[in-house]
């Protein structure tokens, strides 16, 4: 397939307000109305989406690569997990945010089943490319459908899905708690919300090899495999710059969910956290 | 899910140490994601040998979409199969959770292989050694499926090692399974002649109980008789 015509079906994003929304203050305290952060980096709040844009048409094609070599293809037990805590069933409807190379998608597609759906949503036409490609080519079609979308503007109608999920994807958005707000208006009442999120690691001397990984050799890892070292670098700040367990808790309890809890993974190198809207 | 690890890690005074050793030992599994990497090892096995499967009538069409889970008293974790058919492909997507399933089979291993050795399943029920929750039905169907399973095993390797490699190996297999086979065979033999003749040579407790008190009775009656003996001399040499 064409990449014209693979262009073609993907929904249209819709345009999102460039207004500098004023935030919940839940966010890091450097962030100020027209401010935040790109890594370590403060920038204008206008200028992230294109930033982070950058980032990932430059490492879409390597994703699932350096994915498997940055972790050890432990992302697939943490995304296995999500999959296991998710509770779904046939005929659910699903929403893959930031889905991007379509992991995720690939499983609800199959639990779902013919009366189900999976919608994989993602800012990134090029993410969404490698993924509606990887998905084909696996032979998922039936019920799979493509919308590229700013999860803080998310062109759904209020009450339409069970399930929504954020894997790796929350802290590349600019406005985390309108980006939450969005999701809890999309959600059924009953539908939850899973967060899977780089987060804090519980032990110091795990934060400590992990600060050491993280800015020594990731970036170095990017440069050899994707030639992209500065993409692995912003990588790792963002990663730093992501609100830790109880901050993301707090968030969502202030978006509107209810009964959340969080997982710590891997000694919290990775947090799922799960909210439901009743 | 927990609000934090950290109460959890923090065990109850009250609760017994086997609580709190299952509690540390669902923790570490949970922390590693064991239960993930088994599920994912697990249906990478079944999908590779869906795929060798030459029997072409296995049909998945009656369980499509449905869920039969098992939880097996060795695991800490329960294992959820989902039959997941398009066109003429099936998958089965194994996972550690989950919220509803249309038969839940509670058991242990050792209770499934009572069942393959044709034990009655409603006996196993009677003897709370098997709980089945939901519709039999989909375990009886996943059962019949797994059995109507045809892999030609030889073909496959071959694909892999080559032809000469596969029927060396499996000669060699064979060897050693009939030399296996044979060991038995003359180890049963010999235990049979054993129980048969050698067996009849031993003897017994009771046999060496019945002998000693045979001898005693014989001592017995040898001093009776020397004691009458004695008498008549003594009664001889009075006269």
């Amino acid at each position: 397939m064409s990449s014209t015509d693979q262009n073609s079906q993907i929904s249209d994003l819709p345009t999102s307000p460039k207004t500098a929304d004023t935030d919940t203050s839940s966010d890091n305290l450097a962030e100020s109305k027209s401010t935040t952060h790109f890594g370590y980096k403060t920038i204008e709040k206008d200028d992230k989406i294109s930033m982070v844009a950058g980032v990932f048409h430059s490492v879409a094609k390597q994703y699932d690569v350096m994915n498997d070599l940055m972790s050890f293809g432990i992302h697939r037990l943490w995304k296995r997990f999500t999959i296991d805590a998710s509770g779904v069933r046939p005929g659910n409807k699903v929403l893959d945010l930031a889905g991007g190379t379509g992991d995720l998608t690939a499983k609800f597609s199959q639990l779902v089943g013919r009366e189900g759906k999976v919608v994989l949503a993602d800012i990134n036409s090029s993410m969404l490319n490698v993924g509606r490609d990887k998905l084909r080519d696996k032979g998922l079609v039936q019920n799979i459908e493509y919308v590229q979308a700013n999860a803080e503007y998310l062109p759904f109608e209020e009450n339409t899905f069970d399930i929504v999920t954020i894997a790796f994807g929350l802290r590349n958005v600019t406005d985390k708690d309108k980006a939450l707000r969005s999701i809890y208006s999309v959600l059924k009442p009953g539908g939850r919300l899973l967060v899977l999120e780089f987060s804090k690691p519980e032990h110091e001397l795990l934060n400590k090899a992990y600060d050491f990984y993280s800015f020594n050799i990731l970036p170095k890892m990017g440069e050899l495999v994707a030639k992209d070292g500065e993409s692995y670098k912003y990588l790792a700040e963002s990663i730093r710059m992501h609100p830790d367990q109880e901050t993301l808790k707090v968030m969502m309890e202030n978006a509107g969910f209810e009964q959340t809890t969080f997982k710590n993974l891997t000694g919290g190198v990775v947090a799922l956290h799960k909210g439901y809207k009743f | 899910m927990q609000g934090s690890n950290k109460q959890a890690l923090t065990p109850n005074s009250t609760k017994s140490s086997e609580q709190v050793s299952t509690q540390l030992s669902t923790l570490f599994s949970e922390g590693l994601l064991l239960p993930q990497a088994a599920t994912s090892a697990i249906e990478l096995i079944i999908n590779k040998a869906l795929a060798l499967n030459n029997n072409k009538s296995t049909s998945f069409a009656s369980i499509n979409q449905k869920t039969l889970t098992l939880k097996l008293a060795e695991f800490s974790f329960p294992l959820s199969f989902t039959v997941n058919t398009v066109s003429s492909s099936t998958s089965i997507i194994v996972r550690t959770h989950v919220e509803s399933s249309d038969c839940t089979i509670t058991t242990s291993i050792n209770t499934l292989k009572k069942l393959k050795a044709n034990q009655s399943l409603t006996q196993l029920i009677k003897q709370d050694e098997l709980d089945v929750n939901g519709d039999i039905k989909i375990a009886q169907q996943f059962a019949n499926i797994v059995q109507s399973l045809a892999i030609d095993w030889q073909s496959e390797l071959a694909r892999h090692l080559g032809d000469v490699p596969t029927h060396k190996l499996l000669q060699f297999g064979n060897k050693i399974t009939k030399s296996i086979l044979a060991t038995g065979k003359k180890i049963e033999a010999d235990i049979g002649d054993y129980l048969v003749h050698e067996k009849r040579l031993v003897v017994t407790t009771s046999q060496i109980t019945a002998f000693n008190q045979q001898a005693k009775d014989i001592a017995n009656k040898v001093d009776t008789l020397s004691a009458r003996i004695d008498k008549l001399f003594s009664t001889v040499a009075d006269k």
